[in-house]
């Protein structure tokens, strides 16, 4: 019991970062119909950008955190400016799958190299943000920074619903990701939401890399990971539904530390992807898997 | 006949259209159109599939760019900015409707006020908000459902309703009746017709002359993307 227990704290922890990934993949791909591959990298820029900032260059963790994240956000905004505009709003615009997958998966192998040549390859992480030995209820054990991790998820994920929920811009929001010409008739600027979610869910992306990396470590490559998983969350919820894509996040992450703890360490991802593919094949419709094929 | 439309514009048109021309690439959709509305008219913009009605409609409230001339009461609209257009009353009610599918038919009505506010407090208690509720009773019950699940007839009703909740001085409503039965085209029309009883003034494209007339006391007829020359004063 203390077993499960403990494991199902550890599959909240990583499953609240995968829903907020999905969150932030499926939350964009509704406004701009574009999939989000670099939602990971943004992560380990700033797990790795904070270290290299604050152990190597010596510069004030608060001070490392902000410049690491108005970075972060400027160069969303100068991708956004100058790639996907002209991708999308140009006079040539281009649209399907190159549109769809090419740019972020560019733009992934892209900041891969750039953090390469700056970061190096060894396994670097932020500074812990609150530092102690992991807190006990009973036999539970909590992990400082899990907790943290948590608390970021609850915040921002809440902050998105209530946006979304109760407020027109949030509404606006789903309005241009759904009918942009509809959209563009009560004079809402999609364009402008596609720049403001992808700057917001880069900057969340990094703060999440920055409290997530002392669990377990960050190389230059390990966006790739994240934005997979991400990824695939927000395909159970047809790309389209921030909500499902969190459920889907959090049960992928609990599913992994249950096969992990009690099937076989090395052998629990296969089983897992095993897993889910079965569930995408028994029940395709429920799972959003055909509108995500159909548009 | 640009004379008159100019006499007309100084007289306090509510939408001139001077020399109006919208292509979409290498296809010329309208030429030259000019015409103006008066304020509290209703006008019908009339003519066979094909030949350039909508697109002047879309050229003149910005959502494609044109070249030529639009004032909207008095005040030259800026090209391509549907935003300015709504803000200065002309709102489209768009052919094919063009809701939101997966939002509540509530909020797609509500959306409509997204063109003068931020607000979903003084979208909801606003007076125009108010005025599309009350033209559409038969709405009522199904608030809560998604538009994409209403039937063609309350879709229509929606996407007018939105256009009222923008507050406009004059609706564009292009093609209101695509697909309806008659019954429920007879609706969408007594609802327009008191939209016009209301001080708004109507423009409405029509591909059937017979009902937009009934409703209508000015027509402009456009044939091969056309317009201009054989605008007909009142019918």
């Amino acid at each position: 019991m203390m077993k499960f227990g403990n494991l199902l704290i550890a599959g909240i922890t990583t499953g609240a970062i995968y829903a907020m990934f999905a969150v932030c993949v499926s939350v964009w791909y509704r406004v701009s119909n574009i999939l989000n591959l670099a939602v990971g990298d943004f992560a380990m820029v700033g797990a790795l950008g904070v270290d290299n900032l604050y152990r190597v260059k010596g510069l004030p963790l608060p001070v490392a955190i902000i410049t690491t994240l108005l970075v972060v956000a400027a160069f969303a905004y100068v991708y956004d400016q100058i790639v996907l505009r002209i991708a999308q709003d140009g006079p040539r615009r281009m649209d399907g799958i190159v549109v769809t997958f090419f740019f972020t998966f560019a733009l992934s192998f892209f900041i891969d190299g750039v953090a390469k040549m700056l970061f190096g390859t060894d396994v670097h992480a932020a500074p812990a943000l609150w530092n102690g030995d992991s807190l006990s209820l009973g036999s539970l054990h909590f992990e400082r920074a899990g907790l943290l991790v948590l608390g970021c998820a609850v915040i921002i994920g809440g902050a998105f619903w209530v946006y979304i929920r109760f407020t027109l811009g949030g509404k606006a929001l789903e309005a241009s990701g759904e009918n942009s010409v509809g959209a563009r008739i009560v004079g809402i600027d999609t364009r402008r939401y596609r720049r403001l979610i992808f700057v917001g869910t880069a900057v969340i992306a990094a703060i999440f890399g920055i409290v997530e990396s002392p669990i377990t470590g960050f190389t230059y490559l390990s966006g790739a990971t994240i934005s997979l998983t991400g990824f695939l969350a927000a395909a159970y919820g047809g790309f389209r539904k921030p909500g499902r894509a969190l459920l889907a996040g959090l049960f992928i992450g609990v599913l992994e530390a249950m096969l992990g703890g009690y099937v076989s360490p090395e052998y629990g991802d296969t089983v897992m992807y095993a897993i889910l593919a079965a569930l995408v094949l028994a029940w395709p419709r429920q799972l959003g898997f055909e509108s995500a094929v159909g548009g | 006949m640009t004379g008159a439309a100019g006499a007309a514009g100084a007289a306090g048109a509510a939408l001139a259209v001077r020399k109006l021309s919208v292509s979409y690439g290498n296809v010329v959709a309208v030429h030259d159109a000019t015409f103006t509305v008066a304020e509290g008219d209703a006008c019908a913009i009339i003519g066979p599939n094909g030949n350039g009605k909508s697109s002047i409609l879309m050229g003149v409230t910005g959502m494609v760019r044109r070249r030529g001339g639009v004032e909207i009461f008095g005040a030259e609209a800026r090209n391509g900015d549907v935003r300015w257009a709504a803000r200065h009353g002309l709102t489209l009610v768009p052919e094919r409707r063009q809701l939101y599918p997966d939002l509540s038919t509530a909020d797609n009505i509500l959306l409509g006020c997204y063109t003068w506010t931020r607000s979903i407090g003084k979208a909801r208690k606003s007076a125009s908000f108010g005025r599309a509720m009350d033209l559409f009773p038969e709405l009522k019950p199904h608030l809560k459902q998604l538009a994409g699940t209403l039937s063609g007839g309350q879709q229509q009703m929606v996407a007018i309703a939105r256009g009222l909740a923008a507050d406009p001085k004059i609706l564009a409503v292009d093609e209101p009746c695509l697909g309806l039965a008659e019954a429920v085209a007879k609706r969408v029309y007594d609802a327009l017709g008191k939209i016009h009883e209301q001080g708004t003034t109507l423009i409405v494209v029509e591909e059937a002359p017979r009902r937009a007339l009934t409703l209508c006391n000015r027509r402009v007829e456009v044939r091969n993307g056309v317009a201009g020359d054989s605008v007909a004063g009142a019918a």
